[in-house]
């Protein structure tokens, strides 16, 4: 084969690349921002290293399945090694604060259908997963927003099954008691 | 409704997030459900951790735009 005949193949893979995969970076960065909790730098670093390894994999690719979920993927698996990587010892979560107090004992005289979460808008929402610490905003993010099962959640992680559901149910208490302590803030609910 | 022991408020309660996200057994799955539609104290329980849920993964993913993010991306590319 020529160079021409190369640079030509290149030209074509790059368009097809821009038409098929580079339309979903906005999709890209919003899963990349909730992953690293909102960090903007952190998560242009991410989309890009996805984004690179998919051209690199972009024979792999079959044209007509799926490429965002493809493209969610990797970018879940590229963040997810950095992540195991970066942490060199085990993450203590603090588990103290998690008053058992339930949300719902609170509200169900007042709002019992949580009519005050239709109040609270997104921004507010998404503060409220980012502060999360990373061990648990992570499995919401794979959970609640990716919309994967346990099982992928905990092979993902690298974690047994009931790690995944006692972080999920935690991170959900503490995110309903952040909203409702907003909500009461705000005056949606008194 | 089955001849199926009733489950409890509180062995009820304790799945409401394995009931929710579909990760029961179809057994534990149906008796979770029968408790729920005759329970006046977990029906309410369970409708309102669902709302919260259903509010979570309606507002928590969104795309973002970050022109200089696809700047970089086709600069890194066109490097290639």
């Amino acid at each position: 084969m020529t160079d021409r005949d190369d640079v030509g193949q290149e030209r074509e893979k790059k368009a097809e690349f821009e038409a098929e995969a580079l339309v979903h970076v906005d999709s890209l960065y919003g899963l990349a921002l909730r992953l690293t909790g909102g960090d903007a730098s952190r998560a242009e670093d991410l989309v890009q290293e996805a984004l690179l390894k998919a051209y690199r994999a972009w024979e792999d690719f079959q044209l007509g399945t799926n490429c965002r979920a493809w493209l969610m993927t990797i970018l879940r698996n590229t963040f997810i090694n950095d992540f195991r990587r970066q942490q060199r010892r085990p993450q203590t979560v603090d588990f103290e604060d998690v008053a058992d107090r339930s949300v719902f004992a609170e509200v169900k005289d007042l709002d019992p259908a949580g009519e005050f979460f239709d109040r609270i808008i997104g921004e507010e929402v998404i503060n409220a997963i980012d502060e999360l610490p990373d061990e648990f905003r992570i499995a919401v993010v794979l959970s609640d927003l990716e919309g994967l099962s346990y099982q992928e959640v905990a092979e993902i992680m690298e974690i047994p099954v009931g790690t995944v559901k006692s972080r999920l149910f935690r991170a959900r208490k503490r995110l309903q008691g952040r909203l409702y302590a907003y909500a009461r803030e705000m005056g949606y609910i008194s | 409704m089955s001849d199926r022991e009733m489950i409890s408020c509180e062995q009820a309660v304790e799945r409401v997030y394995e009931f929710l996200d579909g990760e029961l057994d179809a057994e534990t799955m149906e008796q979770v459900r029968e408790h729920i539609e005759v329970c006046k104290r977990c029906y309410p329980y369970f409708n309102f951790e669902r709302i919260f849920l259903d509010h979570i993964r309606s507002k928590g993913l969104r795309s973002e735009r970050s022109e200089r993010l696809e700047a970089r991306i086709r600069d890194a590319l066109s490097d290639l």
